[in-house]
């Protein structure tokens, strides 16, 4: 039988299937579903301060009373709320722990550097074994520097890291003109772990009534290709861990995300769609073929892969593009 | 509580208001200025704790009264939480009929000593006044002479103790000697009950004790009214822990028929930041519970607390500014206020606001603590502030900060004072199960009648409300008392 540990951010895991940070992992019986099924590890679901935010102005909006009469009591209830969000997470975390044995990864998404650093020491309190930041930055504005997105990321990154002892991994969008070079700086600032890529929301439009609508809210099996190239190309530059997520819908997928040099891999959509069940058919699937290959550790898989790849990335990216027109008849 | 306009309106026609406005073009009296209170110099009583403001003299509150144009449509007594009637009161006091006044006052407020000190009239009553709202002039000194008609009865010896209703022999429990909780034992008292006013800490009067300090409100004011009720049959039992020392069963069980929880919000909350648990760091609530009730600031005491030379409070409220003025007064070279959104967005009372300012307080508006640095020994030194600014006004109409990245500084502290608001005392709803609480630990409450979700259990202030002004506090006492009254009446019946 093969064996299926392995480490990630230092973390020992009984396998590399992460349940990713989403409504799943939100709640501790569905946790304890997903690690009765064999999950490796889960990324606990995001604290958004904006969410936070939001919620604050919701409260002013209702609760402040005549005249202002109760303006201090509220004044700072943003405070309050964040408050009883970590608590709730800590109890969370506490309860996951006492019922099963997997390591629990939190993730947090801020608006300002020293929230970012405060919600990470109090969940490093909470007891969380790692943290995910989940830096959730859609470059739409057209005026913002892209230098400033790149130091925006760094100075979270470095300000985090230096007020928590636990790993830190960072979940990265792919929109950067260099990712390569992003991924480089995020790890020489002491990141332990990088996640390809963070789902932004997907807006879509209704050509009937013409209007924006919500696109889909999972990924599609197609998307692994994304994560899958990044994680191809930069396994062998980095020294910390990588970890796919999106679009991750099998166990060849799956298998894919190893043998491109993933530590880990993070699995939501295709678990929302089948289960927590699941993630043992994704497991299976992955011992079967281990079993088939002659594998019998992921080392091996990770070993196997890297044996793939040719030296020359570029030219294999490229080589890839050449072929696929060169072959493709109409 | 819904004015009632023709009792106003029939009021206004006595004989003695008529002759009075006809003494006056209202010409003459919209040409007077607005009084100024006396204050003590900033200077000297920023070292001292001597009250600041000094009331006004007799012939300063004549002249103020005079200003007030006695209204067909008294819009300032809208503007009043519990409705005092303004312009009776202030007529009074120009009649030079001060005692009279006083109990005009009485009639709706228990503690108009105290509210007029402590009530943030510029958004309540004068913020209503018609010089206000018609003239743009500065309104009538409202706050000034209520206050000024309260202390003339205090000091007039000739404080009336209401007349009292046959004792029926029913005991009622009151926890917490609060505003509302001696609003509500004096109100009880008149209809007969026997009360009993339990206080966890040694002394009564609740928040006015220990958390507005003396130079704002002298505690001697409070004790006079605290004497009154000691007067009317109310009995205090001081350094009791009710739900600790005993619970409300054991209460039921000596005979205790109703329950009035006024247990405030004493609960301290904090930022949950990187460093606030270093030494030097501590809540407004234990900080100016330890000067003002615990003697902290005398050198002698057994408890004393940190005498900060750079002391940073945190927060813009009533109690952040008691608790930066109070450091001053405690020898603090440099006293600041953290305060992240502006001036204009701050609860502080706008008096508060000047006096601090006038004593040397520091304002540094627009930052917010990120972080706070210690020493080899675990003691604050230094804590790093974000500049923010002021977004898009929130449906609210209020502006809220939104912090300017990479704008972090540090500051040399060696004392901070959270006091970015309070929550509401756990120990009742605690220690009763069946007892509905929000989500935010208030105690829910019918609206109309203040009665919990245990039919015997009434309760008001700061722990339904999480926190709001004295008056409203007080005003629920006397709401909750006439609604325990009829309670226990059917029940008894």
């Amino acid at each position: 039988m093969a064996d299926l540990s392995t480490k990630y951010l230092g973390l020992q895991l009984k396998n590399p299937l992460i349940v990713g940070s989403s409504g799943l992992t939100g709640s501790v019986d569905s946790i304890v579903k997903l690690a009765a099924n064999g999950a490796g590890a889960v990324v606990l679901k995001s604290i958004f301060e904006e969410e936070i935010q939001m919620e604050f102005k919701e409260t002013l909006k209702k609760e402040v009373g005549f005249q202002e009469n109760n303006l201090e009591f509220f004044d700072y209830f943003d405070y309050q709320i964040k408050n009883d969000v970590l608590r709730k997470t800590a109890e969370l975390i506490s309860q996951v722990k006492e019922q099963t044995q997997i390591p629990v990864i939190a993730s947090i998404n801020c608006r300002s550097v020293g929230e970012w650093f405060a919600y990470a020491n109090k969940l490093q309190e909470a007891g969380a074994d790692a943290l995910e930041l989940n830096i959730h930055k859609l470059p739409a504005d057209v005026n913002e520097d892209p230098e400033k997105i790149k130091t925006d990321y760094l100075r979270i990154v470095e300000k985090v890291i230096e007020h928590v002892s636990i790993p830190v991994s960072v979940k990265l969008s792919p929109y950067f003109t260099n990712l390569g070079n992003i991924a480089k700086r995020l790890e020489k600032a002491g990141a332990k772990g990088l996640v390809f890529f963070n789902r932004f929301y997907n807006p879509d439009i209704d050509i009937e009534n013409i209007r924006v609508t919500s696109g889909s809210v999972y990924s599609n099996p197609g998307d692994y290709v994304l994560p899958l190239r990044w994680i191809s190309l930069l396994s062998a530059e980095l020294k910390c861990d990588l970890a796919g997520s999106t679009g991750i819908h099998s166990p060849e997928n799956f298998i894919k995300m190893l043998l491109a040099g993933a530590s880990g891999v993070q699995v939501v959509s295709a678990l929302y769609k089948n289960g927590p069940g699941y993630v043992r058919d994704m497991l299976f699937g992955l011992e079967k073929w281990m079993e088939k290959k002659g594998l019998s550790t992921i080392a091996d898989i990770r070993y196997l892969g890297k044996q793939a790849m040719p030296a020359n990335k570029e030219l294999f990216e490229r080589v890839q593009f050449m072929r696929y027109f060169g072959e493709h008849k109409a | 509580m819904a004015t009632n306009i023709e009792k106003l309106k029939q009021e206004r026609e006595a004989a003695w208001r008529e002759e009075l406005r006809k003494s006056k073009k209202n010409k003459e009296r919209t040409d007077i200025p607005r009084v100024y209170m006396p204050e003590a110099p900033a200077l000297e009583r920023a070292r001292s704790y001597v009250e600041v403001n000094s009331g006004l003299a007799v012939e300063q509150a004549v002249m103020e009264a005079s200003r007030c144009l006695d209204c067909p449509n008294p819009t300032c007594i809208t503007g009043c939480p519990v409705e005092i009637n303004i312009p009776k009161f202030i007529k009074n006091i120009e009649r030079r009929e001060f005692l009279q006044a006083a109990k005009v006052l009485k009639e709706t407020s228990t503690l108009p000593a105290v509210c007029g000190r402590v009530c943030p009239q510029e958004k309540q009553c004068e913020a209503n006044c018609f010089y206000q709202v018609k003239l743009q002039k500065d309104p009538v000194a409202i706050g000034y002479l209520e206050r000024f008609a309260a202390d003339y009865e205090q000091q007039s010896g000739q404080i009336s103790i209401p007349e009292l209703a046959p004792g029926n022999g029913i005991n009622v429990a009151v926890i917490g000697s609060g505003p509302a909780g001696l609003a509500f034992a004096g109100d009880m008292a008149k209809f007969g009950y026997n009360i009993t006013v339990f206080e966890a800490l040694h002394e009564i009067g609740g928040v006015l004790k220990y958390g507005i300090p003396e130079f704002r409100l002298p505690n001697q004011i409070v004790d006079v009214e605290i004497d009154s009720l000691q007067k009317m049959g109310v009995q205090f039992e001081t350094n009791f822990i009710v739900g600790k020392t005993a619970s409300i069963d054991d209460l039921r069980e000596e005979g205790f028929k109703g329950f009035f929880v006024s247990s405030g919000a004493g609960l301290p909350r904090f930022m949950n930041i990187p460093g606030e648990n270093l030494v030097g760091i501590l809540s407004s609530n234990e900080y100016l519970t330890r000067v003002n009730l615990m003697g902290a600031a005398h050198k002698s005491t057994d408890t004393p607390v940190a005498r900060g030379k750079r002391v940073a409070v945190i927060g813009g409220g009533n109690t952040a500014m008691d608790s930066v003025r109070t450091a001053l007064r405690l020898g603090a070279e440099k006293a600041m206020i953290i305060y992240r959104r502006s001036l204009e967005e701050m609860p502080a009372r706008v008096e508060e606001v000047k006096h601090a300012m006038e004593e040397g307080v520091e304002f540094l508006t627009l930052c917010n603590p990120i972080e706070y640095l210690g020493d080899a020994n675990g003691r604050v030194k230094q804590m790093r502030v974000q500049k923010m600014v002021l977004g898009e006004p929130d449906s609210s109409g209020r502006r809220s900060p939104v912090p300017l990245e990479d704008s972090e500084y540090l500051i040399d502290v060696d004392t901070v004072v959270v006091s970015v608001g309070v929550s509401p005392n756990p120990l009742i709803p605690q220690s009763l199960p069946n007892l509905k609480v929000s989500r935010w630990g208030t105690l829910e409450v019918n609206p109309d009648t203040l009665q919990t979700s245990i039919p015997d259990l009434f309760a008001g202030g700061d722990i339904v409300r999480g926190g709001a002004t004295v008056i409203l506090a007080m005003g629920d006492g006397r709401k909750a008392a006439a609604s325990m009254h009829q309670y226990l009446s059917d029940h008894n019946a």
